[in-house]
């Protein structure tokens, strides 16, 4: 099997890099990685080497290139059945499907106002009406979840699934900024930030040296 | 028995999407009409989506939300319609270009709102608008020219990306003015194909005011 190769953004910043790394990290799937830092002069053309799309990330396997974080997790599930990346429950399944594809296409205002940023010390900020609908947005589909599918684990489908992998840079947010507001929200969130895989990332992000000052929330 | 919430034909695009590849492949099902901008819309979509938004399928007393996780819904539960290119590689390229589109384009999506009823004419885009509508050119380039050597689609035949990348269509078509030669043509294909005759006859019957002419 062709080795997997992913391009990713600065750990500390990038929180559609650490979505497929993460499921990858956790699938315990093999795979060489290269970080370019965003935001720097040759970042463009770093980029353009590996994605035609000019993003980030985006996934090598052979001759094939994935990007777009949904359609590499969707990818990997796909080639990959053994690892089930997707809840095996048919209900669960298109249950997991819709809460990913919400997080993929929503949550702007949370996105802005709250950007990830793994080293920042946790404070909160001011949270405009639309942020705080986000918030609680999240919260149900949480809650909603591990309600429902959550019995075998602590995960919002009892195991880690690519659902997890979607909302773990919300999670990492609602941890530097504060946002959770029930208990089941944050012992979720202290789930995702407590497992093997993203402990290493965490590391990795502190490290880094690079800043993105509009990343840099007060 | 699948029943899909839809909204208004003239303007929700996403609506649009999983409509379009339920009737495309002839998968029967109840189309329910939420009418959108109303006062009673937002009670309205709590009590059938999830999300309060449109679209959600309802199926087997399961509800889906969201038009990319209808689309994999349906490519899983009826494989025989091949909703994905059959190919690994165009497959793999499909679902880029798809999610590409459902996290993307905000510019787009927003100075050439979609319209059915607008009367075609060239509006110039932003900056940034401009470059998301050269990056969507590509997009649909790479795929004619990589995987589409079957058919007048994205990928030869049509698949969920052409479902994506449907009412981004009809704002090239309402709002693009002239259009290079290929682009026309993939416009044309999607435009031709019975099921967005179907939906836009039906916009175009809409009587409600929304949107107005000057969105």
């Amino acid at each position: 099997m062709s080795t997997l190769h992913l391009i990713i953004g600065n750990k500390n910043y990038s929180s559609w890099s650490l979505r497929p790394w993460l499921a990858m990290t956790m699938a315990g799937l093999p795979f060489r990685e290269t970080v370019i830092p965003l935001y720097a002069p040759d970042t463009k053309a770093a980029i353009a080497e590996h994605s035609g799309a000019g993003r980030v990330p985006v996934l090598h396997h052979g001759k094939m290139v994935i990007w777009d974080s949904l359609a590499i997790l969707e990818y990997l599930a796909e080639t990959f059945p053994e690892k089930k990346l997707w809840p095996a429950g048919k209900t669960a399944r298109a249950a997991a499907r819709s809460v990913a594809n919400e997080m993929h296409s929503g949550f702007s205002a949370l996105r802005n106002a709250c950007p990830m940023n793994i080293r920042r010390p946790p404070k909160p900020v001011p949270l405009a009406d639309p942020v705080k609908a986000d918030i609680a947005r999240v919260e149900t589909i949480w809650r909603e979840c591990r309600k429902k599918f959550g019995k075998g684990g602590p995960f919002l489908f009892g195991k880690f699934s690519i659902a997890d992998a979607m909302y773990a840079p919300v999670a990492s947010r609602f941890s530097t900024y504060l946002l959770a507001t029930g208990d089941d929200t944050r012992a979720y969130v202290t789930t995702i930030l407590g497992t093997s895989a993203f402990k290493p990332w965490q590391e990795a992000a502190m490290k880094e040296s690079w800043i993105i000052p509009a990343d840099e929330v007060d | 028995m699948f029943e899909l919430f839809i909204g208004n034909k003239c303007f929700s695009s996403w609506s649009l999407r999983p409509w379009l590849a339920l009737k495309h492949h002839g998968i029967p099902f109840a189309e329910k009409f939420v009418r959108l901008r109303q006062p009673d819309t937002a009670a309205r979509l709590q009590e059938v989506s999830p999300s309060g938004r449109v679209p959600v399928l309802h199926h087997d007393g399961r509800r889906i939300w969201d038009t990319l996780a209808i689309l994999e819904y349906l490519a899983e539960l009826c494989p025989e319609k091949k909703v994905w290119p059959e190919d690994r590689v165009a497959r793999a390229m499909a679902r880029s270009v798809s999610a590409e589109m459902h996290s993307s384009f905000a510019d787009v999506r927003n100075e050439w709102a979609m319209n059915l009823r607008r009367p075609k004419s060239h509006k110039p885009l932003s900056d940034s608008g401009r470059k998301q509508a050269a990056r969507i050119e590509q997009i649909w380039r790479d795929c004619r020219v990589q995987h589409g050597a079957g058919g007048p689609f994205l990928f030869g035949g049509f698949t969920a990306a052409d479902a994506m990348y449907a009412p981004v269509v009809t704002r090239f078509d309402t709002y693009g003015g002239e259009l290079a030669p290929d682009i026309r043509s993939y416009v044309d294909a999607v435009l031709a194909l019975p099921a967005m005759k179907e939906w836009y006859a039906a916009a175009a019957a809409e009587t409600y005011p929304e949107p107005y002419p000057d969105e």
